[in-house]
């Protein structure tokens, strides 16, 4: 059985909820993300911005808009060890493109990782990690 | 469109879901423009409409019944503000372009949401 455990990316890169939407985009563009985690000083999440929530302030001043101003409040609990099914299940039930995956033996809810829509994708293209060079070779006969 | 990047990955509107999904991990990239035999767009492909598909038969099932209509488009000369509404009232990160020629739906590039973003971040800082 694959877990959930088992596809996420582990380690989240996070902000605090004061933080500008110009630290953000910063984040995003610096390090190729899609998503950013929003914690508070105790390392606790309050939920998530993604690329959808930053381009919603197009055209807009980012230092003057605060992170918990666009976040996605964090709602949907996930398990590191749930059978990966139950959560795709809830990526396409809230139509999400990402699942923050928090670290259930810690008090606060702590995130210990995040999982992508494009970590299932891998998952059902039956590619396995750093296999691409092997598929991009010209066979050899 | 500055942001946009000229040309993009294809498949045909036969492929199977487990083929699309294969072309987008080993290229690593968030989309696949869908194109009939004539080259022209039929629609895009995203993660989730790949995701979707989950619990379907993936080596059946083909990218024509899952992808998102041809609908979303832009050409080289729409506004970004256009472009970003788009994205954002269809939630997808990436737009296909088509030529500005009339009745043209031959595929000229793709605008990412990542170059979007991109360009934010450095608006902000050269203006600070």
């Amino acid at each position: 059985m694959i877990r959930v455990c088992d596809l996420m990316h582990k380690g989240v890169l996070y902000c605090y909820p004061d933080d500008s939407a110009q630290v953000i985009a910063d984040m995003m563009a610096t390090n190729r993300i899609r998503s950013v985690a929003v914690v508070d000083e105790s390392g606790e999440v309050w939920g998530s911005v993604s690329m959808l929530d930053l381009l919603q302030l197009y055209g807009k001043k980012l230092d003057k808009t605060q992170a918990q101003e666009i976040m996605r409040p964090y709602r949907i609990e996930v398990d590191p060890q749930w059978p990966i099914e139950k959560a795709i299940e809830l990526m396409k039930k809230h139509r999400i493109e990402h699942l923050l995956i928090i670290d259930p033996h810690a008090g606060p809810k702590r995130p210990v990782g995040i999982l992508t829509d494009f970590d299932i994708v891998r998952y059902m293209s039956h590619v396995e990690l750093g296999v691409y060079e092997q598929m991009l070779k010209v066979p050899s006969d | 469109m500055r942001l946009m990047k000229r040309g993009a990955i294809t498949v045909g509107e036969d492929a199977t879901v487990r083929e699309v999904a294969q072309v987008m991990v080993v290229n690593r990239i968030g989309y696949c423009v869908v194109v009939n035999d004539k080259h022209e767009v039929v629609g895009i492909i995203s993660p989730r409409s790949i995701l979707r598909a989950f619990g379907m038969d993936l080596d059946r099932t083909k990218a024509k019944d899952i992808l998102l209509p041809h609908t979303i488009t832009i050409t080289p000369s729409s506004p970004l503000s256009e472009a970003v509404a788009l994205m954002l009232e269809k939630r997808v990160d990436h737009l296909v372009v088509i030529a500005d020629r009339p009745g043209s739906r031959a595929v000229y590039g793709i605008l990412h949401g990542e170059d979007l973003v991109r360009a934010m971040a450095k608006n902000q800082e050269t203006k600070a």
